[in-house]
C-alpha cells in the first residue's frame, strides 16, 4: 500500500519531541567502562602501550578485563530479568546488543586465559607451558580474536544508539566514531597518568602525548560535526542540539565535555608535550580531565536523545 | 495474509472505550496502556479542529523493535502481527528505544490497582504479565485464535475500527484505505505500519 502523509496535520507536529528517559547513568557507565577497557587492551596488544605489571600480571590486560567486566555487570544489573542474560546472545544477525554481548564474553574468556599464561611469579612464568602462552600460534590467535572483540566492545554501544530510527539525534555513524576516538584518548590518557610512576623514556612519552593530542582533536571535531549535522538534519535532532547547547544539558555538555573534557586537555597536552621538554605532570593532568569528559559526553548524548513526534 | 486495522477518525468520538476494553480484555497492570486515545488539535482560532486519535502498536511490516531485540523475544507471526514471547524477554528495553510510536511498556515490578489488595480479576489476569519484561498490543491474538475480532474493534460503539487482511485487495480494510485515502503515521521511517487512519 503506497504511503500517504497525514492530511490532517499537513506536516505540522501535534506532539512535542519526547526526551527518552529509559537510558541514563547505568548505561553511560557501561559504555564508558567498556570503551576504555577495550582501548587499553588494543593499545597494549597492537601498539605496545604497557602500563607496567601488578602481582605478576600486565596492568593493561588486567584493567581492561576489570573494566569490561564492570560494564558487563552493569548491563546485566540493568536487565529486567538478569538471570536470563545468556539469551541476549541469540540474535547477532540484527541486534547490536547481541553482537556486543557475544564480544564481551569472548574478550573476557580470551583475555583471562592470556593473563593466566602471561603470569609472572617470583621471577618465573609458572604457566608458560600452556599452548597459548607467549608468541605461540595459538597465543597470537587469542590476541587477535581478543583484539577484534575489544574493538567491537568499544564501538557497539555507539552502534546500538546509531541504529535507533526513532531518535534522530542518535541516528548517525558519528556516534560510534566518537565512542571510538574518546575511548582511545582515555586509554592513552591512562598511560600518561601511569607514566608518572613508570620509567617511560621522554621520546616515548612525547609519542604518547602526540597520539593523545591527535585523538582529542579528532574527538572534538567529531562532536562539532555531530552538532552541525544534528542542527541541519531532522527537526527533532535540532531540539536535541538545543538541549545540549542551551538547555538543561548545557553545563555537563559544553563545560564538562567540550571545554573541560576536550579543549582544555588538548591545550594542556600541547603545552606538556611541546613546551621545553615533555612535562609528565601537565600531561597527566590533561589525561585526567579526559576521563570525566568522556563519561559526561556519553551521558549528555544519551540524555539529549528525543523521540521524534509521530502525530 | 497481513492483518491490519483501519481507524476512521471521522467516526471516532474519543470515548476511550477501546482503551478501557483493552485493559479489561488483557488485564494490563496499572501504568501499562497498550491502547490510548490522544487528542489532536490543529488550526488557529477560530478555525480550530480537535480530533481523537487512538494509538496502539502499529504492527509494522518492517518493525524496528524486532530487529534490535537481542533474544528474539520479539517476533512476527506469519499473519504480520508483531508479538513478544515474555519467556524469552530479558527486559533490556532496547525495543522501547527503537519503537518510533512509543507503544512498548516495561513492567518494572508487580503493581495492583488497590494498594495491598489484589482483586480476583487481577489475580487471574496478572498471571499473563511478568514483572521485568516488556509488553504491548498483540491485536488480541488469543481472541483471533478463537475466531473473534480484537476487543477494541468488537466494542467500538461508533464502529470506527475495521479489522482485516491488508494483502487482500477486496477486503473491507483495503477498500477503505483505497477509497477514503487511508494514511499511516510517520511513513517516512519506512516501518510500514499495519494501522491506517481515515481522515477526519
Ligand atoms: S509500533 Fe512499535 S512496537 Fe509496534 S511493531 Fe511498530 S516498532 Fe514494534
Ligand atoms: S526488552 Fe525483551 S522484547 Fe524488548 S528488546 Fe529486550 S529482550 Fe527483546
Amino acid at each position: 500500500m503506497a504511503a500517504v502523509t497525514n492530511p490532517f496535520t499537513a506536516g505540522t507536529w501535534v506532539m512535542e519531541p519526547k526526551p527518552q528517559n529509559i537510558w541514563g547513568v547505568p548505561h553511560t557507565s557501561w559504555f564508558f567502562a567498556m570503551g576504555v577497557g577495550g582501548a587499553l587492551f588494543i593499545n597494549r596488544a597492537l601498539f605496545g602501550v604497557e602500563l607496567g605489571r601488578i602481582m605478576g600480571m600486565a596492568v593493561a590486560d588486567l584493567l581492561s578485563m576489570i573494566l569490561i567486566g564492570i560494564g558487563g555487570l552493569i548491563l546485566i544489573g540493568d536487565l529486567g530479568k538478569p538471570l536470563r542474560v545468556l539469551r541476549a546472545l541469540l540474535n547477532p544477525r540484527t541486534s547490536w546488543i547481541s553482537v556486543g554481548a557475544i564480544a564481551d564474553f569472548v574478550f573476557l574468556i580470551l583475555d583471562g586465559l592470556w593473563v593466566i599464561a602471561d603470569l609472572e611469579w617470583q621471577g618465573a612464568r609458572p604457566f608458560a607451558g600452556l599452548p597459548w602462552a607467549g608468541n605461540s600460534p595459538l597465543g597470537i590467535a587469542f590476541q587477535v580474536i581478543a583484539g577484534a572483540a575489544a574493538f567491537i566492545v568499544i564501538v557497539y554501544p555507539g552502534l546500538v544508539l546509531a541504529a535507533s530510527p526513532s531518535i534522530p539525534f542518535w541516528n548517525t555513524t558519528l556516534i560510534p566514531l566518537q565512542f571510538l576516538s574518546f575511548a582511545f584518548a582515555s586509554a592513552v590518557g591512562l598511560a600518561l597518568i601511569f607514566a608518572l610512576w613508570l620509567p617511560v623514556p621522554p621520546a616515548l612519552l612525547t609519542t604518547w602525548a602526540g597520539a593523545e593530542i591527535l585523538l582529542l582533536a579528532a574527538t572534538l571535531l567529531l562532536f562539532v560535526a555531530h552538532l552541525i549535522q544534528g542542527s541541519a538534519s531532522h527537526a527533532t535532532a535540532k531540539v536535541s542540539v538545543a538541549r545540549l547547547l542551551k538547555g538543561e544539558l548545557q553545563v555537563p555538555f559544553v563545560w564538562g565535555t567540550l571545554i573541560a573534557g576536550l579543549l582544555l586537555p588538548l591545550l594542556l597536552g600541547l603545552y606538556g608535550a611541546f613546551a621545553a621538554s615533555p612535562a609528565p605532570g601537565w600531561l597527566a593532568i590533561s589525561a585526567l580531565l579526559t576521563l570525566p569528559g568522556n563519561w559526561l559526553s556519553k551521558y549528555t548524548v544519551i540524555k539529549a536523545g528525543s523521540y521524534a513526534p509521530f502525530l | 495474509m497481513r492483518y491490519g486495522m483501519v481507524i476512521d477518525l471521522k467516526k471516532c468520538i474519543g470515548c476511550t472505550g477501546c482503551a478501557l476494553v483493552c485493559k479489561t480484555e488483557n488485564a494490563t497492570p496499572p501504568g501499562i496502556l497498550w491502547l490510548r486515545v490522544v487528542k489532536q488539535e490543529s488550526g488557529k482560532y477560530p478555525q480550530v479542529r480537535r480530533v481523537s486519535v487512538p494509538l496502539q502498536c502499529m504492527h509494522c511490516a518492517e518493525p524496528p523493535c524486532l530487529e534490535v531485540c537481542p533474544t528474539g523475544a520479539t517476533f512476527q507471526h506469519p499473519n504480520g502481527i508483531v508479538d513478544i514471547d515474555a519467556e524469552q524477554c530479558v527486559g533490556c528495553r532496547y525495543c522501547m528505544m527503537a519503537c518510533p510510536y512509543d507503544q512498548r511498556f516495561f513492567l518494572s515490578a508487580e503493581r495492583t490497582y488497590f494498594p495491598g489488595h489484589t482483586t480476583p480479576f487481577e489475580q487471574a489476569g496478572y498471571q499473563r504479565h511478568q514483572a521485568g519484561v516488556v509488553s504491548k498490543c498483540n491485536f488480541c491474538t488469543p481472541r483471533l485464535n478463537r475466531g473473534l475480532e480484537p476487543a477494541c474493534v468488537a466494542n467500538c460503539m461508533s464502529r470506527a475500527r475495521t479489522f482485516g487482511d491488508l494483502d487482500e485487495p477486496n477486503s473491507e480494510v483495503s477498500k477503505l484505505i483505497r477509497d477514503r485515502g487511508g494514511y499511516q503515521l510517520y511513513p517516512e521511517l519506512g516501518t510500514n505500519p499495519s494501522i491506517y487512519y481515515l481522515p477526519p
